[in-house]
């Protein structure tokens, strides 16, 4: 099965959700999805078009758009097509349901997420900070109109 | 991780400072007894905001950056950078400087297999392994050393190729040091394998089947123990790889003793791409010819768009996404690690296990927290 496949597939399935579909190259797609149809749409590539293997997920800022992207990498095992795909939310409130019932190594993904970006995620098993420390939350060092840096990061050391 | 704690039952907190720790994480075991009933990693001890860093840095300057994500596979880590900006700016590298990345690249997999399982060992209690294979360690990393000039962070790949050509008499060099790399395996796989007190410690320990490996996200080693054939090498071949003859190592028993099976057998393989390599590389160009980019690489900016990019690193697959707008500095780069997804499985694969097999198990992933926190 070839990218063109694969992605007639799902645009038949969902119809709608999946838009500005571009296929890069033999091995590559990018694709945007509706935020609320995420969770569906994983699942159905998990069960019908084996792509079993989450390669990563994380966020991107966009002042300018006032926008958030939350991105998901997706590759299998038994195929060499990679699938991203991006879902877009506000910039003031991202919220997005959580895969980690698909998914299951999205946890510690979507905990940096939330901590760097400030992503909601609902409906996730365990949302706490992963990599920085508790009194840092709210501060959402990775966008861009983060200033803290470096005076924040030397904070305990005076 | 529920912090109650029932009769009989206690928190025992492993590390981040743990001479047993293949690096600074902390675990938190619950136990009952002997027996492990729960437990959670902690990260971010050394979380070094590379992600935020490469966003403040001319590409150029990322190249060093990137290093520093791990240095057992800095290598590796810059080929998966220096990869995503080649596929952006649509920068061709000559077949030379191709050859010349892999020697390097499986160089950097041999050295840090050799410390991975080296280590691995002195923490089931095997102390003299970690002294053969750093000796043996050392000379590969002499052979890294006369190619890049530097033994840990090389810095040495460049848009387009490689900083520098392969200094004369490597190939003698190379042969000299395989042919004693090739006994020295051979006699740790018999050590291995005869070593009444070693297998105990391994044979059936932290068992993970194929199906729950797939299914969490494991890559490299671990997963190719369980018996999947998963290799960036060969699922999506980069570099001259597709040019290559060499064989994805595979064991089924999924346990501790077949992950460090894996890294032996993976070693010899790297040999023999190695060899293949400095038989058939050819006399060319380093950098694309008629181009800008050369041992100085220019003040470059990158057509807009977004990649992703992943290599075999020692460890698994390791991944790039970059997003570029078109300037001197890439807008977004997200680092894909191989331990990510690896760490991430020891809570549910520690379940039900004695207190002394958590660090067997957890050191048989060959983690590098570094990578994980970057």
């Amino acid at each position: 099965m070839d990218a063109k496949t694969m992605i007639d597939s799902l645009s038949s399935q969902f119809t709608g959700t999946i838009y500005d579909v571009s296929v890069e190259s033999d091995i590559r797609i990018i694709a945007k999805v509706k935020p609320e149809n995420v969770k569906d749409i994983c699942r159905y590539l998990k069960d019908k078009l084996s792509f079993g293997h989450l390669c990563c997920e994380f966020a991107v800022d966009y002042p300018n758009r006032n926008e958030i992207e939350v991105v998901y990498v997706i590759g299998s095992y038994d195929h060499p097509v990679v699938l991203t795909l991006k879902a877009i939310l506000p910039r003031d409130n991202p919220e997005i349901e959580s895969v980690v019932p698909v998914y299951w190594n999205a946890n510690w993904y979507e905990r940096e997420t939330y901590e760097l970006f400030g992503v909601k995620y609902l409906n996730h098993p365990d949302l706490r900070p992963l990599v920085l420390p508790r009194e840092m939350l709210g501060e959402w060092p990775l966008r861009k109109d983060y200033k803290g840096f470096p005076n924040k990061t030397a904070r305990n050391l005076v | 991780m529920d912090n109650t704690v029932g009769p009989s039952e206690m928190i025992v907190h492993l590390g981040p400072q743990h001479p047993m720790m293949p690096g600074p994480f902390r675990l938190n075991a619950k136990l009952r007894g002997e027996t492990v009933v729960d437990s959670e990693v902690e990260m971010g001890y050394i979380h070094k905001g590379i992600e935020k860093i490469l966003e403040s840095k001319t590409y150029l300057q990322g190249i060093t950056i990137v290093d520093r994500i791990c240095y057992l596979a800095a290598l590796t880590n810059e080929e998966a950078y220096v990869g995503c900006v080649e596929k952006l700016a649509g920068i061709e590298v000559p077949q030379r400087a191709q050859y010349i990345r892999v020697i390097m690249e499986e160089l950097s997999r041999i050295q840090s297999h050799l410390l991975g399982m080296g280590e691995y060992a002195s923490f089931v209690g095997f102390v003299s392994m970690f002294m053969y294979t750093i000796k043996e360690r050392e000379d590969v990393m002499s052979i890294m050393d006369s190619v890049t000039g530097a033994r840990v962070t090389h810095s040495f790949l460049r848009f387009g190729g490689v900083k520098d050509d392969l200094p004369e008499g490597l190939k003698e060099d190379v042969k000299h040091v395989f042919a004693n790399l090739r006994k020295a395996i051979d006699s740790y796989e018999d050590m291995y394998s005869t070593d009444t007190i070693y297998k105990g410690r391994t044979v059936g320990i932290g068992v993970l089947q194929a199906e729950a490996a797939k299914d969490i996200g494991v890559s490299g080693p671990p997963l190719r123990a369980t018996g999947v054939a998963f290799d960036i090498r060969k699922a999506e071949p980069y570099l001259v790889y597709k040019d290559l003859d060499f064989k994805v190592c595979t064991q089924t028993a999924g346990d501790v003793f077949a992950r460090v099976q894996v890294r032996l057998d993976e070693m010899r393989e790297s040999m023999y791409i190695i060899e293949q390599c400095l038989d058939q590389i050819p006399n060319g160009p380093l950098f694309p010819e008629g181009t800008a980019y050369g041992r100085r690489s220019p003040v470059m900016r990158v057509p807009a768009g977004e990649v992703f990019h992943r290599v075999e690193d020692p460890r698994g697959e390791m991944g790039f996404y970059m997003v570029s707008d078109g300037s001197d500095k890439p807008y977004r780069v997200k680092i894909r690690g191989p331990v990510y997804p690896t760490l991430q499985t020891l809570p549910p694969l520690l379940k039900g296990v004695n207190v002394a097999d958590i660090v067997a198990i957890a050191g048989s992933m060959d983690t590098c927290t570094s990578e994980v926190d970057r």
